[in-house]
């Protein structure tokens, strides 16, 4: 699974930002680049894009729920990627950017787990590729 | 007599070069394009497990035949904060042809007797085209997906649309200045699709749309098979949590 992740690092990836369905550049804004350490507290595996969620603890011990989008479940699945690769309780560190509304929700591009260092790409074809 | 025999023997020896071994036929003989294929909205960089690589396809400006006087000005509006002139996918509305054929996703092709079909993973689209050499229908209501019918030229199977509303001709171009293109309802397009060999097609798409271009233009795009590949479920409406960049509280994030 390792090898298929590593593999799949670096298809799909949309270099030019475009509008797609949800319309990437109306929802997120992409000078407003944003990475976040937690932990997963829930996963919707859902059209037209999933969305997962972390908490995220601040210097003070304060948590605060991220929110970020990634591909459709089939374009995922293409790249090797499914559900069971998001578990509840994983530490991981997502790159992406801000949702246009300022709120702790954006776009998660790249997703790399603590447990083991993997890296997934998670963003669609339409989105801006994070490269941080 | 000796000149048209020589001229009949080329044409035979150029058709039979244009023949390409191994590809996948029909009863009737004619090339068939049945399976799962990464469209034009692919560059098919194909990776290990039959992956591909999905990427957003516009048409290249360069390709285009001069514009009329306000050509340029119909087809590239502004970006302008309205959905939907600047991208009507972004409310869930259809991709219309010709922007369906680019689009990153899948499209399955089933050949029947006398038809072509095609569906589209994005948002469900199909198209159901004759090949048997039938004219169009005298009167096409104009639609999203238009009226497509379908001949042979030799191997390659010719495509030509018509009926087709006004709408986007590809993905917003969100950063080069052009803001969302769009073809009129005068657009008529023709599809020309050829193996190259057992998995690989070329899809040439000619663009002849008189209110915007001088000429008909033409680009080359190109498909691959995917035989482990299967259209899987897109719904457009489900879970947009920030759609029109107003983000809605997740159940998690609440009093966070």
């Amino acid at each position: 699974m390792k090898q298929l992740l590593t593999a799949v690092l670096g298809l799909g990836i949309a270099l030019v930002p475009a509008f797609a369905h949800h319309s990437f550049a109306t929802e997120y804004d992409d000078t407003k680049p944003v990475k976040v350490t937690g932990t997963i507290s829930k996963v919707e595996w859902k059209n037209p894009h999933i969305w997962f969620y972390v908490d995220v603890k601040d210097d003070q011990g304060k948590v605060a729920t991220w929110g970020f989008s990634g591909g459709p479940p089939g374009m995922l699945l293409r790249r090797g990627i499914t559900k069971d690769v998001m578990k509840l309780g994983d530490v991981i560190t997502v790159s992406g950017f801000r949702a246009r509304d300022g709120s702790n929700n954006g776009s998660g591009g790249k997703v790399v787990f603590a447990k083991d260092g993997k890296e997934v790409f998670t963003a669609a074809a339409e989105d801006v590729v994070p490269t941080n | 007599m000796h000149k048209i025999l020589m001229t009949a023997v080329v044409c035979a020896l150029t058709a039979a070069a244009q023949q390409v071994p191994g590809i996948p036929r029909d009863a009737a003989g004619k090339p068939d394009f049945t399976g799962v294929w990464a469209g034009p909205g692919f560059t098919h960089k194909v990776g290990p497990n039959d992956t591909d690589s999905p990427t957003v396809t516009r048409f290249d400006r360069k390709k285009m035949s001069p514009f009329k006087p306000g050509g340029l000005e119909f087809m590239a509006r502004p970006i302008t904060g309205q959905r939907l002139t600047d991208d009507p996918t972004s409310l869930c509305l259809p991709n219309g042809l010709s922007r369906q054929i680019l689009s990153p996703y899948p499209q399955q092709f089933i050949a029947a007797p006398g038809k072509l079909i095609i569906l589209y993973e994005y948002m469900h689209f199909f198209r159901v085209i004759p090949t048997d050499g039938r004219a169009h229908d005298k009167n096409v209501e104009l639609t999203w997906m238009g009226d497509s019918v379908g001949k042979w030229d030799g191997d390659t199977l010719v495509i030509d649309t018509v009926g087709l509303k006004e709408w986007m001709f590809d993905a917003t171009h969100s950063q080069d200045g052009e803001g969302s293109r769009w073809h009129s309802d005068d657009l008529h397009m023709v599809e020309r699709l050829r193996f190259t060999d057992p998995t690989t097609v070329t899809y040439q798409m000619t663009v002849d749309d008189p209110k915007i271009f001088t000429a008909p233009w033409t680009q080359d795009f190109g498909m691959k098979l995917h035989p482990t590949w299967k259209l899987l479920e897109f719904v457009c409406e489900e879970n947009n949590r920030c759609d029109g960049g107003i983000c809605t509280e997740a159940d998690v994030q609440k009093g966070k």
